[in-house]
């Protein structure tokens, strides 16, 4: 396969970017999209050029360091996925396809691709975690958790805090990552005690690092490669209001 | 640490209270479609059920809140979404929708803008019937004879075009706003979901075709009863 791709260089974080045209030679149906890019980078190198910057750690689609918008789709056009598991078999020979930065006031560029998404680490900090101290490992029948409460919890602490939702949002809003987090926090018994510190605390540090509203149009969940539901974005918008009234 | 914001000027509380004042505002739209139904039933039916609502000795009070809430909601979006444009000061070079789940759609992406059509329009329709504009008809039995009013202004096929067009503006507005506005107070759970979300697209083709029907009916049949 042959790609043509147009990459966002930024030298810097105040320097002027710009789309820029690469040609990917070779390209086997069977590579990860950021193995293509390893390959074009290989290219540049032994040119002498400059290496396109982009960020990636563990590669099989958990840890949430890769971050491209692919053809204007955060993570690409796959369901569920991200960019480490997009796979070239995905484009078609000779396709052009479009690469950009994740785009938020709140994550700036750092250089090309890679974004500084340290007020994510900052928002955690707001409050994000659990500080009491919950003991040793409990009897499995100690404390009861009915199973869908479980699952939900399980299913919102499956965020890696990638920032896709925050790229995909045309009002580039951290709703979704905080939600996700105040729901895996707030379902659990561990959470309790801190439970509506933790939610006014978090959103207040969003609102404060720049981050949008929510318009309610879902591109977060669409994008987001764990599929995480807007519902908990309606959870967090509960527990706001209980934390607001219990003061 | 961030500072502490206040309930109503954070980005959840801001969203409550555009989604708060939004399903007042719907519930407020229902109330004044059912009413206006009144105007197939005749020029006495029409004119007595309007004389019965601007004789209410609360009516003043009543627009009063109604007002209320319509400053609320036009206040709120309109600083929300400049606040909004400031969070992404440099746009993408490509960018569309991802498809899947998403409920993005035309009405969604427009919001700001049907929202201040209908600002505009709602000057121009109190303007027109509840201060009255041009020629004032009395009804024999009491009060103003609203429904030859009607039937006048929408005899103007400019009248009876920008009433049109306004109407499917709201349709677009309520396409979305309808059940966004529940997503706001936090009302999403699945069960709820899958009748929210039909249920808000309803209301909005139930709420423009009404009253679109109503100005096609005064428009075509009006003129020659």
């Amino acid at each position: 396969m042959r790609l043509n791709l147009k990459i966002w260089r930024q030298a810097g974080p105040t320097a002027p970017g710009r789309l820029e045209d690469y040609t990917a030679d070779s390209v086997s149906p069977d590579m990860s999209f950021l193995e293509m890019l390893d390959v074009v980078n290989e290219g540049l190198i032994v040119k002498g050029k400059d290496a396109i910057a982009f960020d990636s750690d563990c590669r099989e689609g958990i840890c949430g360091t890769c971050s491209l918008v692919i053809d204007g789709v955060a993570h690409g056009p796959d369901r569920g996925t991200t960019v480490c598991q997009l796979h070239m078999r995905r484009f078609k020979d000779g396709e052009t396809v479009t690469i950009e930065p994740w785009r938020a006031k709140a994550f700036p560029v750092v250089k090309d691709l890679v974004v500084d998404r340290s007020a994510f680490d900052r928002i955690i900090a707001a409050g994000g975690f659990v500080s009491i101290n919950a003991g040793g490992a409990q009897d499995a029948n100690n404390i009861l958790i009915p199973k869908d409460v479980c699952d939900a919890a399980m299913d919102s602490a499956a965020c890696i805090g990638c920032g896709a939702c925050v790229a995909a949002c045309k009002n580039a809003s951290a709703h979704l990552f905080m939600s996700a987090k105040i729901s895996h926090l707030s379902l659990l018994p561990q959470g309790q005690q801190e439970r509506y510190t933790r939610v006014t605390a978090m959103i207040d540090q969003a609102d404060s690092e720049g981050f949008g509203s929510c318009s309610n149009e879902g591109e977060c969940e669409a994008v987001c490669p764990k599929e995480i539901p807007i519902s908990n974005i309606a959870r967090m918008t509960r527990e706001y209001v209980m934390a607001r009234l219990s003061k | 640490m961030a500072p502490r914001t206040g309930i109503f000027s954070s980005s959840v509380g801001t969203k409550i209270l555009i989604g708060l004042t939004g399903v007042l505002l719907v519930v407020y739209l229902l109330i004044h479609i059912a009413g206006n139904m009144v105007v197939f039933l005749g020029p006495a039916a029409f004119n007595t059920y309007a004389f019965t609502l601007e004789s209410n000795p609360l009516l003043p009070l009543v627009e009063l809140v109604l007002l209320s809430w319509f400053v609320i909601h036009i206040y709120k979006t309109v600083r929300n979404f400049l606040s909004n444009q400031t969070a992404r000061p440099v746009a993408y070079q490509k960018k569309k929708s991802a498809g899947h789940t998403t409920r993005k759609t035309f009405a969604s992406s427009t919001m700001i803008f049907s929202g201040l059509w209908l600002f505009a329009f709602l000057l121009v329709h109190v303007k027109a019937f509840h201060d009255g504009w041009g020629t004032q008809y009395e009804w024999p039995a009491g009060g103003r004879d609203l429904y030859r009013q009607e039937m006048e202004t929408f005899a103007n096929p400019v009248m009876v075009g920008f009433y049109i067009i306004s109407m499917l503006v709201v349709g677009s507005h309520l396409w979305h706003g309808a059940s966004s506005a529940f997503q706001s107070l936090g009302a999403d759970k699945p069960a709820w979901t899958r009748v929210i979300l039909p249920a808000g697209k309803a209301i909005a083709v139930l709420v423009a075709g009404g009253f679109i029907v109503i100005a096609l009916f005064a428009h075509f049949y009006g003129v020659r009863s």
